[in-house]
């Protein structure tokens, strides 16, 4: 098809589908409101402060914005080439093998399901904290919670997405606001001085070497998402120019302005203060940095933020669970849909996780944003870092079979590179694991969290083999989520590589 | 601004419609609107965009089942040597594939149909007697297509139903229309007849021949894609 459509003049049909697509802007758009920037600078920002103790967090994003964008590199080369280039366990299939496919799935699953529950651990005390003070309603932060759930649930079922222009209209706003409190904490530095210190490389390692593991994953938090441009790979103009674009601006942006965001908090506050002035102030601190009516709006900005995250997050999971159980890798009830569409099984089998959850947080009296929203999310970053690492692998060992074409930056140096940080980073985290937490090194949730992946691995591997023995056409349709039902046909004709 | 008067250029769907009744019109694309839509009311009971592609894939499907186009291996839609100019001529959308430069995929042809199909359907079925326009009570709204009669529009599951009772002889017809109706999401619709005992929809379709198998199945990967890429 494709030296066809090079060759002959444009038609009718290539004209009206070329209509459609979308180009840099909307992918754009999609890429950023997933990344829910509100929530990283107010959410995760102060939490990282105040949990880890740590201050070169300005520094890490963007040491982490470099690493990503090798990362990226090798990512977008490979996704040129395989479908379902939304996910990485299909990357992890075809380059790995379909059974390390599977165990990136479970991972990604669980990953994936860390960070939406997380995010009701933020909603909560902000909500409960926004509605005393403004409207005088005193409620906890867990029946906020429950509310924002319940919500998020008939969302799910009734397959409601924010459209593309509200969410788009938020998210800018939410970055102007971000930009704007920087701008304002920037100019009223702590001691009338503004030092880049924090800024530094010096400033990744200062609290020791290994610390710098427990930076890249709050980092790789705040990134989380910005890989999403292949999900629209069949919808956008020029794809082999727009999603590669739109993936290192975004980068670049969400870099930026994670970056100055921590470091104004940290000139504001004064860097041997900070991680005292975030314990007290939580998001409060990026908010405070503003005056006049900055402050204010940025609050309830930070609401929608949240309330976007946890709908696009819940949609993530079973949007994946769909995939996993149209290939028949997950119990294949998980991709019917009910009348409009609605995958109803694996709405709500998302939405229980969620809700046992909250429960169980809420019973044993734990600390919401330290240890739900903060613990768990950055357990979620965690993964998602391990599925980058193995990503890249995969994409050395895919272009290691057949070079397609692709320059050897793209296939080998920047992968391999990308593939080396990332592992070593996700070593020096587990290391250090306590103080990612804000916890004794030795506590039962410093080792259980990341064993929680290594157990996720081990029944996907487990999984992967017993499909390979039990069913073997379903094996071979192993990482193509919506494909497979087209690749099963297509055995029909000869099969397909 | 609602064109209920679309180019009617050669290629009417029904040029001599029968009396509308429980036996339908005989074309799969029709069936599969009046099963996408509730019976009495004319709400859709799919996305648009899953609806749109479900039509589009019948609409190839009716073209396959008359014998005039099949897919290579590829899945580039081609037409089937022997296919007269005349024929062409009498069918907007064997003229839409004679028009294109070359042979496109089908899941080209699926993205581009979709756009309109629902549209195309609806006004066949108006002409044909099954649905009739009903204005909004918005002033300016679309209004929406109702149903004649709540039994015609009910038939097409009868239809659907005898291709998954074993009892009864398959016809490529109702094992298509299974095959699209499961492919666009109306799955949770056909549960009912689906029985241990009878066929599945899955057994039905197996028994197409290739080109038909294929294009179902590209229809259920061009609907899931549209969920997974959230643009329904």
């Amino acid at each position: 098809m494709s030296t066809q459509a090079v060759l002959a003049p444009p038609s009718a049909m290539s004209r009206a589908l070329a209509r459609d697509r979308l180009g840099i802007p909307a992918v754009l758009a999609f890429i950023l409101a997933g990344v829910a920037p509100l929530t990283v600078a107010a959410g995760v920002i102060p939490s990282a402060y105040a949990t880890t103790g740590l201050t070169g967090i300005p520094a890490a994003f963007i040491a982490v914005a470099v690493i990503l964008a090798l990362f990226a590199t090798g990512y977008m080369a490979m996704a040129r080439h395989i479908t379902n280039a939304g996910a990485f366990y299909a990357f992890i299939a075809r380059g790995l093998g379909r059974i390390p496919g599977t165990a990136a799935a479970l991972v990604a699953l669980l990953a994936y399901s860390f960070l939406q529950v997380a995010l009701y651990g933020a909603f909560g005390p902000a909500a409960a904290g926004l509605a005393a003070a403004r409207l005088g309603v005193q409620a906890q932060w867990w029946e906020w919670a429950l509310g924002a759930w319940a919500v998020i649930t008939v969302l799910g079922l009734l397959r409601v997405d924010i459209t593309g222009r509200v969410l788009g209209a938020l998210t800018a706003a939410e970055i102007v606001v971000i930009v704007a409190e920087t701008v304002s904490g920037l100019a009223s530095p702590a001691g009338g001085h503004l030092s880049a210190a924090a800024l530094s490389p010096s400033a990744l390692t200062s609290a020791g070497f290994g610390t710098f593991g427990v930076l890249a994953v709050v980092a790789v938090l705040g990134f989380t998402g910005f890989e999403q441009a292949p999900v629209l790979g069949e919808e956008a103009k020029h794809p082999r120019r727009t999603i590669p674009v739109t993936t290192y601006l975004a980068l670049g942006v969400i870099g930026v302005v994670y970056a100055g965001a921590a470091w104004a908090m940290s000139a504001h506050a004064g860097n041997s203060h900070v991680v005292a002035a975030a314990a007290a102030q939580g998001p409060g601190l990026l908010f405070g940095l503003g005056s006049g009516g900055l402050p204010q709006a940025a609050q309830w900005l930070f609401l929608s933020s949240l309330f976007a995250a946890m709908l696009a997050f819940h949609n993530c999971v079973w949007r994946y669970a769909f995939a996993l159980g149209r290939e028949g890798v997950l119990p294949g009830v998980l991709s019917r849909t009910g009348s409009n569409n609605i995958p109803k099984t694996a709405s709500l089998a998302q939405s229980a996780t969620g809700l046992a959850v909250i429960a169980a947080f809420a019973v044993a009296g734990a600390q919401p944003m330290q240890d739900l929203f903060f613990d768990l999310g950055t357990t979620g970053g965690f993964g998602v870092l391990l599925l980058y690492a193995l990503t890249s692998v995969a994409v050395i060992v895919f272009f290691a079979r057949n070079p397609r074409q692709e320059g050897a930056f793209s296939r080998l140096i920047a992968p391999a590179l990308a593939a080396i940080l990332l592992t070593g980073i996700a070593i020096l985290a587990v290391m250090h694991y306590g103080t990612l937490l804000g916890v004794a090194p030795g506590s039962a949730a410093a080792w259980a969290l990341p064993a929680g992946y290594g157990a996720a691995a081990l029944a996907g591997l487990a999984l992967g083999l017993v499909i390979k023995v039990r069913r073997p056409e379903v094996y071979e349709t192993i990482g193509l989520g919506a494909h497979a039902a087209s690749f099963q046909a297509g055995t029909v004709f000869g099969g397909r590589s | 601004m609602h064109e209920r008067h679309a180019c009617r250029s050669a290629g009417r769907r029904h040029p001599d419609p029968p009396a509308p009744g429980l036996s339908g019109t005989g074309l799969v694309a029709d069936d599969l609107y009046l099963l996408g839509h509730d019976d009495r009311s004319g709400k859709p009971l799919l996305q648009p965009r899953a609806l749109g592609t479900g039509l589009a894939g019948a609409l190839l499907a009716e073209l396959m089942l008359a014998g005039w186009i099949g897919l290579r291996p590829d899945s580039a839609v081609v037409f089937v040597p022997g296919v007269t100019q005349d024929t062409v001529m009498r069918h907007a959308l064997l003229k839409q594939v004679a028009d294109e430069p070359g042979p496109a995929p089908v899941r080209a042809w699926l993205r581009f149909l979709a756009r309109s199909a629902a549209q195309d359907v609806a006004l066949g079925l108006e002409e044909a007697g099954y649905l009739e326009h009903v204005r909004g009570r918005v002033p300016r709204s679309q209004g929406q297509w109702v149903p004649v009669n709540p039994d015609w529009a009910l038939a097409p599951m009868l239809r659907v139903r005898s291709a998954l009772d074993p009892a009864r002889p398959l016809t490529a017809h109702s094992a298509a229309l299974a095959g699209l109706a499961a492919a666009s999401g109306l799955s949770f619709r056909l549960d009912q007849y689906q029985t241990r005992a009878g066929r599945s929809v899955q057994d039905a379709v197996a028994r197409l021949g290739p080109g038909l198998r294929e294009l179902i199945a590209q229809t259920q990967t061009a609907v899931d894609s549209a969920v997974l890429s959230h643009r329904t």
